[in-house]
């Protein structure tokens, strides 16, 4: 059966998927299909933080663990691919964030006297902030994260923080002078504790973005990100208080 | 409890889409609390007319919840503070004795200001017009029964049925999105099965619309479902964004 909306479809350059690329253009620039791909990248960090993480919470176990890892971890070959992943994602995700934020400045370009939300229960204490509700300041709480991340390559990559004296230590050596960083110690404890905001309400978001919203499992999720904010928050944000108090 | 309550009004005027606006504060004493809130607005108008002065231009037809005519955003919550509640159905006893009122019209850059509180909400018609109905001819009325529904997906279609149009979401949106607009429509129409051979094209050529009419994005803060008069539920949207994928994974074109 042709209806009117197929064949106008049909005739419409935008939405005619003949050719591949076509067709991933039209899914890339529509408002929908950006959200997904925040929402997959988002996830995606998440996955990356648990697994970093992880990994970092070895410190308390001892220097030999700690370089144990650190030497198998960069003795991977894959580990520059991984890495080139890692950063193709977060860029992905930041430069949707500026476009989608840009856009969304666009569409609403005046405000109200005094808006009020309409929300009668809050989903919890731990997604209100000083400024309102975790979703209403994504992009603040994104742009935070970015100057803490920033800071962390300059720590961590390019071994550029003048108090720490990187020569000949040993990647336990050089994590526990970083931690004790009286610049890095404070940068890192506000950026991890911002990324626990990001985190209590994209966790969620991500799945709603992505189509999965179901009286079965949503409170669920909406439960887990929290859990999930405060798990990565309060696991970061030992590491520079642990730093901070054996320097 | 007092019957009548004096008020203070910080009203939006604006004379025209291209003209200037401000607030202009009006006085209002002995109203009623029985009044509607579009009342109270008819009372201010007929005291400006005496006056000679220009009336409060505002949208309004049913009065009675129904038309999505009616839109108005007073002290800052799209419809008035009541949920589940459109401005012609709030009350005057939802006030107190000596509030100050602010009343503004819908703010989004896809609905332009026409004339005070007046806002053009075309930009709806046509993302309707791109998919918002069913083109497929279906004969004469088919017998009862004979095109089994089954009752959750009849509740889902009518419950996304309810949306009357109002644009409350996009007011109350910190992005002016009309995601939830176009997931109502979407839901209710790609779930029953006369929606169900326009599907792919339905979805695609109205999310296309809403994009080219410049409304932002969700970011899911459900200040859309918080506002909404017919409380059409966010699910929605992730059914939107569900049969989006869809349509562009599986369809034919
Ligand atoms: C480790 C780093 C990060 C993680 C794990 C992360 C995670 C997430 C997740 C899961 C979402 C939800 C996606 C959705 O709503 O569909 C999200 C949204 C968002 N993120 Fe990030 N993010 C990170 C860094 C950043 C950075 C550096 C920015 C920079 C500007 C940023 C800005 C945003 C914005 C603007 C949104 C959209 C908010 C919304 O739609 O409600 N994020 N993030
Ligand atoms: S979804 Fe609700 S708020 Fe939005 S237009 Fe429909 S009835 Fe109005
Ligand atoms: S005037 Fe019809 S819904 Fe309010």
């Amino acid at each position: 059966m042709v209806t009117k909306l197929a064949e106008k479809q049909q005739s419409s350059p935008s939405t005619g998927g003949k050719s591949a690329t076509k067709w991933i253009m039209t899914l890339l620039s529509s408002s929908i299909g950006q959200k997904f791909v925040m929402g997959i990248t988002g996830l995606l960090l998440c996955g990356f933080l648990v697994v970093h993480l992880a990994g970092n919470l070895l410190v308390y176990v001892g220097a030999d663990a700690y370089n144990g890892y650190a030497d198998k971890l960069h003795s991977m070959m894959l580990l520059p691919v991984a890495e080139t992943g890692l950063f193709l994602l977060l860029f992905a995700h930041m430069a949707l964030a500026f476009k989608l934020t840009r856009d969304n400045e666009r569409a609403r370009h005046i405000s109200y006297q005094e808006p009020q939300s309409k929300i009668e229960e809050k989903p919890s204490v731990f997604s209100q902030t000083p400024m309102g509700n975790t979703s209403g300041w994504m992009f603040l709480s994104g742009s935070i994260i970015l100057g803490f991340l920033v800071w962390h390559m300059i720590d961590m990559k390019l071994q550029l923080n003048p108090t720490v004296d990187y020569d000949g230590k040993k990647p336990y050596g050089i994590i526990v002078d970083v931690l004790g960083s009286y610049i890095s110690a404070p940068i890192y404890i506000v950026g991890t504790i911002v990324l626990g905001f990001h985190l209590s309400h994209g966790f969620s978001s991500a799945f709603q973005s992505l189509g999965l919203n179901h009286p079965k499992y949503t409170p669920l999720i909406k439960k887990l990100a929290i859990i999930f904010a405060l798990v990565i928050a309060v696991g970061f944000v030992s590491l520079p208080l642990w730093g901070f108090f054996i320097r | 409890m007092s019957e009548t309550l004096d008020l203070t009004l910080k009203v939006w005027r604006q004379p025209g889409p291209d003209a200037s606006g401000r607030y202009v504060e009006y006085k209002l004493t002995e109203i009623s609390t029985h009044m509607s809130f579009l009342e109270m607005l008819d009372v201010l108008n007929e005291q400006l007319n005496e006056k000679g002065e220009e009336m409060v231009a505002f949208d309004h037809d049913c009065r009675e919840g129904i038309c999505g005519m009616c839109s108005l955003m007073i002290n800052g919550q799209a419809h008035g503070p009541d949920s589940g509640t459109t401005t012609c159905q709030l009350h005057m006893r939802r006030f107190k004795n000596g509030d100050t009122i602010v009343v503004e019209p819908w703010r989004a850059r896809a609905f332009p200001v026409l004339r005070d509180l007046v806002v053009d909400r075309s930009a709806f018609d046509r993302i309707i017009q791109e998919g918002g109905f069913i083109s497929a001819n279906t004969g004469s009325a088919p017998d009862a029964n004979s095109v089994p529904i089954p009752a959750p997906v009849q509740e889902t279609a009518m419950d996304a049925a309810a949306c009357i149009g109002c644009g409350a979401c996009v007011a109350a949106c910190k992005n002016a999105s009309a995601m939830l607009f176009v997931s109502a429509k979407v839901s209710h129409l790609s779930t029953l099965p006369q929606g169900k051979p326009e599907r792919d094209s339905r979805v695609q050529s109205m999310v296309a619309q809403m994009d080219l009419e410049g409304f932002g994005n969700c970011t899911n803060t459900e200040e859309c479902q918080a506002a909404c008069p017919a409380e059409i539920s966010v699910s929605n949207i992730a059914r939107l964004n569900r049969e989006f994928l869809r349509a562009q994974l599986c369809s034919k074109e």
